[in-house]
């Protein structure tokens, strides 16, 4: 039982993390980033590639190495997605169907990146480090491996920061205002190159982070960022654009459907499932869970 | 010593053209009256100030320094650098935030950094002009009702730690005792070296609040402002 809950928890930590940067960015520029998988692999890599370094360097300390490892992922991911953002926004946003330019521009990145990272690297997977050590936690006679418990407490700090952030700070509002009325935020003075700059390397960080945990059970390979997209954007979706609560109850939910599927179903079930779930999602609640963006974008 | 310097400025959307040459200029300190009929080019001149409309030709010179300029696409692009430069607005209608609250909307105003940092006095300030939304703070903007919406919009510009403030049309769509209020609260601000230009349609409204009151007739500027409103010189004075 204990084992199914923190199961559920760490799928839930991974999807929140990659479905909260698409919300993210789809409810402030209007760009639905299809290129948030090919992100997440590149923190994959940059994770990979510093703990390779790092090994040569004869550096054997198991917390600079994790740290190390969540640090460059994150920051390799961040950078990623201001590439993606300097190659299809910054040219494109105040061009006529951005939505639809953005969308084939992002899908090209991905496509290629998808390939840049299979001649670079080559097919075969990556493995990282374990970050928490190999320890098991006693919990009422079940262990649970330090692994699961580190993702989920990393992606619950890390998403509690990103939520109280936007509610609190000035680039909060920011981004916040920019979701309510574009035209607006211009003339307060918000500029939607800045805003659109900052929700890319934001969600680009917090897509590092899922993908540097993920690597913990799945390993990096060049194709592995296409899965948490696919769940990335449902979950958004499901969660209601732009809102962070939305966000990360739908983010349990999808996580608990899944656990709850493999277990008592089965693996392959799990994409029947997340489907059908969130088509039932939307006809009750059409702007998903939590529903901010009432009809001010079309 | 100019705030603001427009020079042979014309401005438009596609091929129509709304500003024809405009000159005009504000001197710190000044609250001036735009007043002239619906659809005669104020709004676009207050668009045209801060980059908004679909082209613009001429100089605007604010604080000396150039925002003007020949630009034929791009509209909105260069808003948020003039806005930061210290211009506020607050637009027709209003374009507030409808999800956010009151005062998330009131603080979104202070967004350069300066006025960030004051934000809390500023917002204290524009509850001591605008006294009803005080309650209203935690309260979401778009459940708001017409006039609220309007004092959240005009407060949201008080906000700015600007040197110019440009408010149009802040008594449209409302009813009379209300857009009364607002307009005499707006006119009442301590203005310091700040300016202030108020675009309305209804003369009353303005007359003798202001330090000066131009027309605009077809694209032009009129000293005149009988000209500028043609033979309807009381239209709206029923609202008094």
């Amino acid at each position: 039982m204990i084992e199914l809950v923190v199961s559920a928890l760490v799928l839930a930590s991974m999807y929140g993390l990659v479905a909260i940067g698409i919300s993210l960015t789809w409810s402030s520029i209007g760009m639905l980033n299809l290129a948030q998988g090919f992100v997440f692999t590149a923190g994959g890599y940059g994770a990979f590639m510093v703990v390779e370094a790092l090994h040569k360097a004869g550096v054997h300390d198991t917390t600079t190495i994790a740290l190390a490892a969540i640090l460059s992922g994150m920051a390799v991911s961040a950078l990623a997605g201001l590439f993606v953002g300097v190659l299809a926004f910054l040219p494109l946003h105040d061009r006529a169907n951005f939505a639809v330019r953005g969308l084939i521009a992002t899908l090209a990145i991905s496509l290629l990146g998808t390939q840049v990272f299979m001649l670079t690297f080559g097919a075969r997977n990556k493995p990282l480090p374990q970050l928490f050590g190999l320890g098991r936690l006693d919990i009422f006679g079940v262990t649970i491996p330090f692994s699961q418990l580190g993702t989920i407490v990393v992606a619950a700090v890390l998403l509690g920061a990103v939520a109280v952030w936007m509610r609190r700070s000035r680039r909060g509002l920011q981004m916040r205002s920019m979701m309510m009325n574009p035209l607006g935020a211009n003339m307060v003075g918000v500029s939607v190159r800045t805003t659109g700059m900052t929700a890319l390397a934001i969600s680009g960080a917090l897509s590092g982070l899922a993908s540097v945990m993920l690597a913990q059970t799945y390993f990096v390979s060049p194709s592995s960022g296409m899965q948490p997209l696919i769940v990335g954007l449902i979950v958004s979706l499901a969660g209601g654009l732009g809102s962070i609560p939305g966000t990360i109850a739908a983010a349990i939910i999808f996580g608990f459907a899944e656990a709850l599927t493999s277990r008592f179903l089965a693996q392959s079930m799990v994409p029947f499932v997340q489907f059908g779930l969130v088509i039932l999602i939307l006809l009750i609640r059409p702007r998903g869970l939590g529903g901010v963006l009432e009809d001010v974008r079309e | 010593m100019t705030l603001l310097d427009l020079n042979e400025v014309s401005a438009g959307y596609g091929t129509m053209r709304v500003l024809h040459g405009i000159n005009f200029s504000i001197r710190p300190g000044e609250r001036v009256g735009l007043v002239g009929l619906n659809g005669h080019g104020k709004t676009t001149l207050i668009s045209t100030i801060v980059g908004m409309t679909g082209w613009q030709d001429g100089s605007i010179k604010f604080n000396g320094k150039e925002i003007g300029g020949r630009r034929s696409h791009g509209a909105g692009r260069t808003t948020p650098k003039i806005v930061r430069l210290g211009i506020a607005i607050a637009p027709q209608g209003d374009a507030i935030f409808p999800g956010l609250s009151v005062s998330d909307n009131l603080d979104s105003g202070a967004y350069t950094p300066g006025s960030w940092r004051q934000r809390r006095k500023r917002r204290q300030d524009i509850l001591d002009i605008f006294p009803p939304l005080t309650r209203l703070l935690r309260q979401s903007a778009g459940t708001l009702s017409g006039g609220e919406r309007r004092m959240v919009s005009v407060g949201r510009a008080l906000m700015a730690d600007a040197d110019l403030y440009l408010v149009d049309e802040p008594s449209l769509g409302l009813a009379p005792k209300i857009s009364t209020g607002l307009v005499a609260a707006l006119c009442e601000i301590e203005l310091g070296d700040g300016a202030m230009l108020i675009a309305e349609q209804n003369l009353p409204l303005l007359a003798g609040r202001c330090d000066r009151i131009v027309g605009m007739h077809a694209g032009e500027i009129k000293d005149d402002v009988g000209e500028a409103l043609g033979d309807m010189p009381a239209q709206g004075s029923h609202n008094d």
